[in-house]
């Protein structure tokens, strides 16, 4: 398995990772994933209302999002954690079928997709992409032209 | 003198289509040599040299469509591949010539490149081993065009002057990804995190699904760099391009700017590689270029030209407005002393304005070498499409003419060479049993003769059957069949420029473009220029191509019929004669003059056009003058009342609203305001023989 460098945080602590899956089998190879990248799992969740709970008791710095699972969808759960944190840093988790539903949550606020299955490389550069932002300068999503912007 | 900026952009444009096509030139030539000696390095080093020009230039002009291409080819020219594949890579080459011409006709029409996908494969191919595709891509420049409409250019501008930093922004999604909607989606959120986004190309995800570049403008307080790291979107973004757009980019600034700076280092400063981000080799190299240039010489458009000849020409007849006053001055004071005076000067005028006139006309003036150049291709392609084996030998290429006429000329050539190629030379099982050597030669000559210049097209064919021409003229019923049995050998070669005469059995894929030889005789009409053609059975056919030298002014001959004033070429003028009506003798319902040994036929302008005796002159005059003109082969005696004199006309062009008739070429005015009809002498020739039967023709 290649090496990576460990991501850490500025203050140099680990990043913490909220995974969302409703497959165990993808949560264990994801966190098998940050593992490898030096990151801490704060939490973990099957659905999406479990996901906005754990996120407000965590506080991660990433969060890697399914987007189709029971009760509450990704899409949903992006939606309303962005909406109160507006800096939640959400990278959606997904196979290629599922573009709508991408472009769904992209404008709801998250900030990069990866597709599955999950490529520790290809990951490792997004969440390093992620992570390099200043959550400072990040604005708010964008909605389609023509569509409402305030 | 208004130096607008797209002014310079245009102009340095201007002057890279205008090298490009040298140097596509040269490429033809190289690829041909290195099609004769594919083993040669020198010659391979000719091919990379004008490939690299091609792609520097083109890069530094922002038409990335052709740098892209040029760099791909490049990645070909390699003694390896030359050793490899030999002529197939010389095939690559002129094909590559090929795509070069049409994507600078695109990029100078602004219209959709053309395809390139079947040169790229034929490149790639040759190149041995697995070299990817994907390093090629890479290293491509990306073609961003940053195309904003006039509002977006606006804002950008409003942008710049409030001191906001903004900046161009190229991406190129993945070909890898396979979301491109929202992968677009994503750079849209990134783009508008950065800054403001002032414009966006494509607009919509829905249009993002097909495209692969993205551009945009944007406005932030963020550096370069970090804009660059921004938008290098891991598994979405392989390519990014960040040029920031200065100020020296928005017009008013520009104005200043190239009042201030050597033209190229403002256009030069739009381009960015991010190849190697070096903007100073570019700009360096563009200058360079510029530089050899204005060493010697300069590139000026040649509509100024036009307009500094437009000037002389009402300085010309300026100047036959004072000789005319001097000439009344004369004879009303002519002992005057200042009259002498005022004869001095206006000699000295005349004399200047003559040098200056011959001066203008030079500057128009281009070897006919540019023309002849592209013909080695032609020969080449025609010649491997019949299967045949044509050397083409070119002489007089530094014969000078008008670029206007040399213009005009390029596609009859071409035409002719092709028309040569294809039906003059025969095939070398043909050519050898007739004991000619196998390979078939054309030959262009170009030299002058008086005002005019003299272009030949000869080949060592088989010449022209005219059993075949006359057959086939009667078969589509341009004459009849005892009328051409009675044309004489040289009428009927002319037949084959009678438009109509289609040699539809003959048409391949080589001479078939729609070009008949009428084109060729249409556009020499226009020129006020000829064709001649000979031809001997089993030896060839020279066809002669005669075009004044400049077609801004020329010298005529004046003459009156029926009280009007008209003028024809001097250069058709071939003699005067004075005659007695009963030295005209009826041959065939038409007047002829039995002129020393030779039968003239005489043409009398009044019957086509409705000139009937103005001024109700007698017309039965006893005496009259006959114009011998000479066009092409032929002698015509032109009936005409009285001779004014010579006189250099500038030509006015007329508008075909006004003159309908074919029979006059142009328009002038005399020194005194009299207005004054140029003979257009090849329309009157061909109405003559279309009105009457041919025959009686020396």
């Amino acid at each position: 398995m290649a090496q990576f460098a460990a991501l850490l945080r500025k203050d140099n602590q680990p990043v913490r990772y909220l995974v969302v899956d409703d497959s165990v089998f993808a949560r264990k190879n994801l966190m098998k994933m940050i593992e490898m990248f030096g990151g801490e799992i704060a939490g973990e969740a099957g659905d999406g209302l479990t996901a906005i709970a754990e996120f407000n008791r965590t506080k991660p710095d990433v969060v890697l999002m399914d987007i189709t699972m029971p009760q509450m969808e990704g899409i949903e759960a992006v939606e309303r954690i962005v909406r109160q944190h507006a800096d939640a840093r959400i990278v959606m988790v997904s196979s290629v079928g599922y573009q709508e539903n991408i472009l769904a949550a992209l404008q709801k606020g998250a900030k990069h997709f990866v597709q599955k299955p999950v490529k520790p490389e290809v990951l490792y550069e997004i969440l390093r992409y992620v992570l390099s932002d200043d959550p400072t300068a990040a604005g708010a999503p964008v909605a389609l032209a023509g569509e409402h912007r305030s | 003198m208004n130096y607008l900026p797209d002014e310079r952009a245009a102009e340095l444009r201007g002057f890279f289509f205008e090298s490009a096509a040298e140097v596509l030139q040269a490429l033809n030539e190289a690829g041909l040599e290195l099609e004769a000696r594919p083993a040669d390095e020198e010659v391979l080093r000719r091919v990379r040299r004008a490939v690299h020009t091609l792609k520097g230039d083109s890069a530094a002009c922002g038409f990335s469509s052709i740098s892209e291409f040029a760099h791909e080819i490049e990645d070909v020219l390699t003694p390896q591949v030359a050793q490899l594949h030999g002529v197939r890579l010389a095939e690559v080459v002129l094909a590559a010539a090929d795509a070069f011409e049409a994507l600078l006709r695109a990029c100078q029409n602004q219209t959709a490149p053309p395809p390139l996908n079947n040169i790229l494969a034929m490149a790639r191919e040759l190149i041995a081993g697995p070299v990817p595709e994907t390093s090629a891509a890479k290293d491509a420049v990306l073609p961003a065009k940053f195309a904003w409409t006039e509002y977006e250019h606006l804002m950008i501008a409003e942008a710049v002057h409030r001191g906001e930093a903004v900046f161009n922004v190229a991406l190129r999604i993945d070909p890898n990804s396979l979301m491109r909607a929202a992968a677009f989606q994503l750079v849209r959120n990134v783009l508008h995190a950065i800054g403001t986004v002032i414009a966006l190309r494509p607009e919509d995800n829905i249009a993002a699904a097909t495209v692969e570049i993205i551009e945009a403008a944007i406005a932030t307080q963020q550096t370069e760099d970090k804009i660059a790291a921004r938008c290098k979107i891991p598994a979405i973004v392989s390519e990014t391009l960040v040029s920031r757009i200065s100020e020296a980019n928005t017009p008013e600034q520009e104005l200043l700017a190239d009042l201030l700076e050597a033209q190229n280092v403002a256009v030069s400063s739009k381009v960015f590689d991010p190849e190697n981000g070096d903007l100073a080799t570019q700009a360096a190299g563009a200058s360079a270029a510029v530089a050899a240039v204005s060493d010697s010489s300069l590139r000026v458009d040649a509509a100024r030209i036009d307009s500094v000849m437009n000037l002389v020409g009402e300085l010309i007849i300026g100047k036959s407005m004072l000789n005319r006053a001097l000439s009344e001055l004369e004879r009303r004071h002519a002992r005057d002393p200042v009259r002498a005076k005022l004869a001095d000067a206006v000699a000295f005028q005349t004399r200047v304005l003559d040098e200056l006139h011959k001066c203008v006309l030079k500057i128009r003036m281009v070897p006919v070498e540019q023309l002849f150049r592209r013909l080695p291709r032609v020969v080449r392609d025609v010649a491997k499409q019949c299967g045949k084996d044509v050397a083409l030998e070119l002489s007089g290429q530094n014969t000078d003419l008008d670029k206007g006429i040399l213009d005009a000329l390029a596609e009859p050539l071409m035409h002719l060479v092709r028309n040569a190629v294809d039906h003059g030379i025969e095939p070398a099982d043909e050519r050898v049993s007739s004991g000619k050597p196998a390979r078939g030669t054309v030959y262009l000559n170009a030299y002058h003769q008086g005002t005019q210049v003299v272009i030949e097209v000869r080949d060592d064919g088989n010449g022209i059957d005219l059993r075949r021409v006359r057959a086939h003229a009667v078969q589509k019923g341009l004459l009849k069949a005892e009328e051409a049995a009675r044309l004489s050998d040289q009428d009927a070669l002319n037949l084959i420029f009678e438009s109509g005469f289609s040699t539809a059995e003959e048409v391949t894929a080589v001479s078939g473009r729609g070009v008949g030889m009428d084109v060729v005789r249409t556009v020499l009409d226009r020129l006020k220029g000829t064709v001649n053609i000979s031809s001997l059975p089993g030896r060839g056919t020279t066809i002669q191509l005669r075009a004044p030298l400049t077609l801004a002014s020329i010298q005529t001959l004046l003459f009156r019929i029926g009280g009007r004033l008209f003028a024809i070429p001097l250069s058709s003028v071939v003699e005067i004669t004075r005659i007695n009506e009963r030295d005209i003798s009826r041959v065939d319902q038409r007047e002829v003059l039995r002129l020393r040994e030779q039968i003239l036929t005489l043409i009398r302008l009044e019957h086509f056009t409705k000139i009937h005796a103005v001024a109700g002159e007698q017309p039965a005059k006893t005496k009259s003058f006959v114009i011998v003109i000479g066009a092409a082969e032929k002698r015509f005696g032109l009936v005409v009342d009285s001779l004014v004199g010579e006189e250099e006309l500038v030509i006015k062009a007329l508008p075909t609203e006004i003159v309908s008739s074919d029979l006059v070429s142009g328009a002038s005015i005399l020194g005194d305001g009299t207005v004054v009809l140029i003979l257009n002498v090849p329309a009157v020739l061909s109405r003559l023989t279309r009105t009457t039967p041919l025959g009686a023709i020396a």
